[in-house]
């Protein structure tokens, strides 16, 4: 009888203790949850509802029109070529950010004259507000009175109207590549994990510099590199606020008056809302968009699988536990 | 050497776009249209920035600007906080699935909900006014709660384990225990969702109006003569004065900021 009260006792507190300690965690967790579902879920459900009919924002008689507008979607020439700029885009920025800072971060890992100097002028660009730094290069480019033409000048070459034609997409590229010290922070803050016996170990079996890196030094930063080749390939598919910015004409008209060569994906959804008040039609695009997205982080996971090198297995929900 | 020289080059190319807005905020409308380009602004014409405040109402953006990232930076802070304790340091049942959701929102871009989001925010009256910034505040954001996380977890048991014994509830344990002594993350998030709103062009021109909109808007916008013509000086001085805060933010918390970098790991 005694032996079943204690047995019993401390079975119902900790079962008791579990339903608190559950109850607690849901607490917490709920803004998070509560902000999901509002505004992740919720918007995402009704942007599909949109795109299922020819609402143009203004009408009240929108009607129910099926799958319409995604056959439209992906079988408008300037969709594919849009998406094709944004494809261009993040081929060309993503690699050179993501080989570029490493590079960086590789040369400022060492000891260097001045280090924490260079480490600070290299990282304040990507500190820039976007607004800024895309103002910053409609004056460098200006055709008149900026410095790259001036510079060519110098050379003897003739002045560009950077702001047309093919041109622009160039000034988008390198704006985009002016951001490469967010990345080399980052790519810093990994090196310093890299084990410095493991290093001496393969200095000592006779590895050259170059083999230390490819075998020591890229494995154990391979998490670090596999995420940030994801996160900067979907910053660059969604680049929006510098392509819209190096348009010739200020506010409102800005979207309609992009030049060609810099209408990326975004800016195509961008204009069919709010230049067309094509609602449906640019839902079906944003849809399209976020399952690109979806496809392409699935595509890196399953590659890295054999590339990426984990201490830890993250699925247990990461390091330190 | 060859280091230096290669640093040396590679940071002056960076450098340099900042330097010529820095060159062309100083010159005068003459010294811009020259026919030869002025590399050195002699005389500087600091007036530039005078009428940069005065020719739109700067103060007035500058205000909405400090005022939005404020709420959104202390209460994304707050509710980030509370989301990755829990994710760290409580448990319950799908936790692991809801963990998975939250690396899953990480890599969700934000373009693709935020228009929709608008048109959900118009329909009940929430557009042209600053509670979206309330609510995606409260909300919380998938990477500081994640910076959060890592750092909770990788606390000692022994702190919550007195303050469980002498009856404190999870609530308390969080806010008299653990905030206190994460001060250095909860600067660093508070900085990143300050600076993110303060550079964030795309809500504030979808969602607020010429009159109460921030500073980012106002520049790309504001700084145009009675034709239609930029005026590149006062728009470069303006641009100045709008990113001097985020570099001094920068200086001020330089360190702690690419510590926590590395303390968080995205690992």
């Amino acid at each position: 009888m005694v032996a079943t009260l204690t047995r019993a006792v401390p079975a119902r507190r900790s079962s008791l203790q579990t339903r608190r300690r559950s109850r607690a965690f849901y607490l917490f967790v709920s803004p998070w949850i509560l902000g999901t579902i509002l505004l992740t879920l919720f918007p995402l459900a009704y942007a599909f509802g949109v795109s299922l009919t020819n609402w143009d924002g203004v009408s009240p008689g929108f009607r129910w029109i099926g799958a319409k507008n995604y056959v439209d979607v992906l079988t408008d020439p300037e969709t594919w070529a849009s998406m094709g700029r944004s494809g261009l885009l993040a081929l060309v920025v993503v690699p050179l950010t993501v080989a570029g800072s490493l590079g960086l971060a590789v040369l400022l890992n060492q000891k260097v004259r001045l280090r924490s100097f260079w480490r600070t002028m290299i990282y304040l660009p990507a500190i820039f507000p976007p607004v800024a730094a895309a103002l910053s290069w409609k004056l460098l480019f200006d055709r008149d009175s900026g410095a790259i033409n001036a510079i060519r000048a110098w050379f003897g070459q003739d002045a560009v109207n950077w702001m047309t034609g093919q041109q622009v997409f160039v000034v988008l590229l390198a704006l985009m590549l002016w951001g490469i010290g967010g990345g080399m922070i980052i790519n810093l803050a990994a090196l310093q994990d890299v084990s410095p016996e493991l290093l001496e170990a393969a200095t000592l079996d006779g590895a050259g510099p170059w083999r230390r890196f490819t075998s020591v030094t890229l494995p154990t930063i391979s998490p670090v590199l596999l995420f940030q080749t994801i996160t900067a390939t979907i910053g660059v598919l969604q680049t929006f606020v510098p392509a819209l910015l190096l348009s010739p004409a200020t506010g409102p008209a800005a979207i309609t008056a992009v030049p060609e060569a810099n209408r990326v994906f975004m800016i195509d959804v961008y204009a069919q809302y709010f230049a067309y008040s094509r609602y449906g039609y640019a839902s079906a695009m944003l849809w399209l968009f976020f399952l690109a997205i979806l496809l392409v982080t699935v595509l890196f996971f399953r590659f890295s699988r054999k590339t990426v090198f984990y201490a830890v297995d993250p699925s247990n929900g990461g390091g330190k536990r | 050497m060859l280091v230096m020289l290669a640093l040396g080059a590679i940071t002056a190319v960076l450098a340099f776009p900042a330097y010529w807005v820095v060159a062309t905020a100083f010159k005068s409308s003459e010294q811009l249209n020259s026919a030869l380009v002025v590399f050195w602004p002699v005389p500087a014409h600091f007036e530039n920035f005078v009428e940069a405040v005065t020719r739109v109402p700067f103060m007035a953006y500058a205000v909405n600007s400090l005022f939005l990232a404020t709420i959104s930076g202390v209460l994304t802070t707050f509710s980030s906080a509370l989301v990755g304790y829990g994710f760290a340091r409580l448990h319950g049942p799908g936790k692991r699935i809801l963990f998975g959701v939250l690396i899953a929102m990480m890599m969700m871009p934000g373009i693709v909900t935020l228009i929709p989001t608008y048109l959900l925010f118009s329909q009940v009256g929430l557009v042209g006014n600053y509670w979206p910034w309330v609510i995606w505040g409260l909300a919380g954001s998938p990477y500081l709660i994640f910076l959060y996380r890592q750092f909770f977890a990788g606390l000692p048991k022994e702190l919550e384990e007195a303050a469980i014994l002498d009856g404190c509830s999870q609530l308390g344990i969080f806010v008299k225990v653990f905030l206190p002594i994460s001060k250095p993350i909860v600067v660093t998030a508070f900085v990143m969702s300050f600076l993110a709103t303060w550079g964030d062009f795309i809500a504030p021109n979808l969602l607020l109006n010429q009159s109460n909109t921030t500073l980012a808007v106002a520049l790309s916008s504001g700084y145009v003569n009675e034709r239609g013509f930029p005026l590149n000086n006062l728009i470069a001085a303006g641009s100045i004065l709008y990113v001097i805060p985020v570099v001094l933010v920068f200086f001020f918390v330089q360190r702690r900021y690419t510590e926590n970098f590395s303390a968080a790991g995205i690992k």
